[in-house]
């Protein structure tokens, strides 16, 4: 706000009326007064910016009014009119705060120019004032600000949901929030300042930590690693932990651990698994019972049939009959035979054996099937893989369900005139392993199929698959150490590839069965 | 003359015990064994009435049988659906096939699911034929 309002005091009602005037005409609100008295009268209503007064007069005079002035408000800028020459009395005006001076009689270019010397000094007073308040609403924010920060900083460790505990140099506990009182049962009034490091942990922890420290040349923090926390109350806890070593210039500083319960999350772990594996086990019944329902469906056919050529003496009838029964004996028996195998563990029986005549075995049980489906079966057996100590057993099963699969794959490609082929490799591996390989140009298999072959009772075939093979073959081949991998393009075919490693430590005298 | 009834169904054990129950009740028994095969059969033999499977390769159940009731030739000759599908599955299928072809076809005239009795499977023909 600009110095604006002006005072004018003289005895001389003429001189205060013709000031008054030029002073209106420049501007200026202006006040008179006629005496000191007056002039303080008017000073404490209206608060003017700038007063001009004379400095003889009768009764109060100017340097009187100055002193009252001044001791009413030191900011006001008081400019003395005085006598020529009347030295004493400037000087001790100037004593008293006056801040300008104008000979008498009053010019116009005087007053003007004195009264814009005290304009320029109260703007540079209230620039000064609003820069020191500035600076003082900065200090303070400033300091609230850091206040804040530190409170923050104090409610994230108290309300942190992980236990914090820190060190200082001398191993003094300085920060313990309330997880850190949950996990250690010590109360922080008791622990804060003073305890140490070998009076909160165990012996160990204390030991390790201290290691930990000492091996820490930096600031560096580790990641987080699980452990069983023992408390000094023989209490263990589940628990995620981190360190981070302190240093300022190198000096250690102390050392601030981070701990997070696990026992809740083990827990809702525990609950997750066992509420996936009753999942896997409605599934599994499910799959199963379609399975069964087409055994079933075969059996009761069948033994319908054997009655038929039982009464009718058919021999014809009795034989279809009984071969569906036996078919679907057997079906039960592989079922049953999966099913063990898949849920006990099994070690390989490995022995002497030769892979390439268990894959001449495999494929004489499946080329009559094949052919009646016109699908040819083919084998490319590497000569240099000789004779083997592996579980001929692993071997039979795995390649077998591999080429059931492979032909079933074959049925399902609804293409007319395909020539659908079934090709069994094997050949040595870089690393002395038995490959086989089952390569088919049938149906193959979409991404969704290609995660979910492994799951128990996964099958795309309805009522006629178990969705056992491959979790069978898969289970066999890794009790052997060996691996399968999967190569499968939907609507072109796949390739299984089968892994073995010769059997260490097995005794080399086994004799060749398969 | 007996009537003669188609079975289409790719499991043996089914059509040995389908065509034991039919010559057992005194009807010709006619088999295929895929949808492709089971056309043909019903375009050249003409038979009074269908056995059909659901699944099966080369042109599943589903497709021969809306093959059957889209043709005016052959819309007439009873079905009887013969499957170890639950009958609330085929209609889904079917009402998703509708949707997707944009065409309608009736429900079949019988629907059994396996296993079934000798007996059961006789009394659905005598229903139709
Ligand atoms: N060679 C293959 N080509 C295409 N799909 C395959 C092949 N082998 C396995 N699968 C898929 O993996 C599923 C699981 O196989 P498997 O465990 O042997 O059970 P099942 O043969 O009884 O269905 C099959 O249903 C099929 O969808
Ligand atoms: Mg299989």
């Amino acid at each position: 706000m600009p110095a604006n309002k002006i005072l004018i005091v003289d005895d001389e009602q003429v001189i205060v009326r013709l000031l008054s005037m030029s002073l209106k005409s420049d501007g200026y609100e202006t006040f008179s007064a006629f005496s000191g008295e007056e002039a303080l009268d008017v000073f404490k209503e209206h608060a003017p910016d700038i007063v001009v007064t004379d400095i003889k007069m009768p009764g109060m005079d100017g340097l009187e009014l100055l002193k009252k002035i001044k001791e009413l408000d030191p900011e006001k800028e008081v400019i003395i009119v005085t006598g020529h020459g009347d030295i004493d009395s400037t000087i001790t005006a100037l004593q008293f705060g006056a801040s300008d001076f104008i000979n008498k009689p009053v010019r116009d270019e005087a007053l003007a120019i004195a009264l814009d010397r005290a304009k320029t000094k109260i703007s540079i007073r209230e620039q000064l004032a609003s820069y020191t308040h500035d600076l003082e609403e900065k200090v303070a924010e400033a300091t609230r600000e850091i206040r804040r920060k530190s409170n923050f900083q104090r409610l994230l460790i108290h309300s942190s949901h992980d236990a914090i505990v820190a060190f200082d140099q001398d191993w003094q506990i300085v920060v313990y929030n309330p997880e850190a009182a949950k996990i250690f049962e010590k109360k922080p009034g008791d622990v804060l300042g003073k305890m140490t490091i070998d009076e909160l942990y165990t012996p160990e922890l204390a030991q390790y930590f201290r290691k930990e420290a000492e091996n820490k040349a930096n600031d560096r923090d580790m990641p987080w690693q699980e452990m069983t926390l023992e408390t000094r109350s023989k209490k263990k806890i589940p628990v995620r932990y981190a360190t981070n070593v302190l240093h300022e210039k190198k000096e250690f500083m102390g050392i601030v651990n981070f701990f997070q319960d696990l026992t809740e999350i083990k827990r809702l772990e525990k609950e997750l698994i066992q509420s996936e594996r009753m999942a896997a086990v409605g599934q599994t019944v499910s799959g199963l019972a379609h399975y069964v329902k087409n055994i079933l469906i075969g059996l009761k056919g069948g033994s319908y049939v054997v009655d038929v050529g039982l009464q009718n003496n058919n021999m014809e009838k009795l034989t279809t009959g009984w071969l569906t029964i036996k078919k679907n004996i057997k079906r039960v028996a592989d079922l049953t035979q999966d099913m063990l195998t898949y849920s006990k563990e099994r070690k390989p029986e490995a022995e002497l054996c030769f892979p390439n005549e268990i894959v001449d075995e495999v494929v004489d049980l499946v080329t009559d099937f094949a052919a009646s489906h016109n699908i040819h079966i083919t084998k490319i057996c590497d000569p240099e893989l000789g004779e083997m100590v592996l579980d001929p057993r692993t071997i039979h099963r795995a390649l077998l369900n591999l080429v059931n699969n492979a032909i079933e794959a074959c049925l399902e490609l609804e293409e007319e005139n395909k020539k659908f082929v079934v090709e069994i490799s094997t050949k040595k591996g870089d690393d002395g392993s038995a490959v086989f390989a089952v390569k088919d140009n049938g149906i193959g298999m979409d991404e969704e199929t290609r995660t979910k072959l492994f799951t128990p009772m996964f099958s795309s075939k309805g009522g006629k698959g178990t969705g056992l093979g491959l979790l069978v073959t898969k289970k066999l081949v890794e009790e052997h150490g060996g691996t399968i991998d999967i190569d499968t393009s939907l609507g072109y075919g796949s390739v299984f590839t089968m892994r073995l490693p010769e059997q260490p430590g097995d005794s080399r005298n086994g004799n060749n069965k398969g | 003359m007996s009537k003669k009834v188609l079975v289409v169904d790719d499991d043996p054990d089914v059509r040995s015990f389908v065509v034991t129950v039919l010559e057992e009740n005194r009807y010709t028994p006619l088999v295929a064994c895929d949808g492709v095969e089971g056309l043909e059969m019903i375009q050249k033999e003409k038979p009074d009435l269908v056995i059909l499977d659901v699944l099966m390769p080369r042109g599943s159940g589903i497709r021969l049988y809306r093959q059957l009731k889209t043709d005016d030739a052959l819309k007439a000759v009873p079905v009887i659906m013969f499957t170890g599908i639950a009958l609330r599955s085929f209609l889904k299928s079917q009402k998703a096939l509708e949707e997707f072809k944009g065409e309608k076809v009736p429900e079949p005239d019988i629907y059994l699911e396996k296993p079934v009795e000798p007996q059961e499977l006789v009394d659905a023909i005598k229903k139709k034929i």
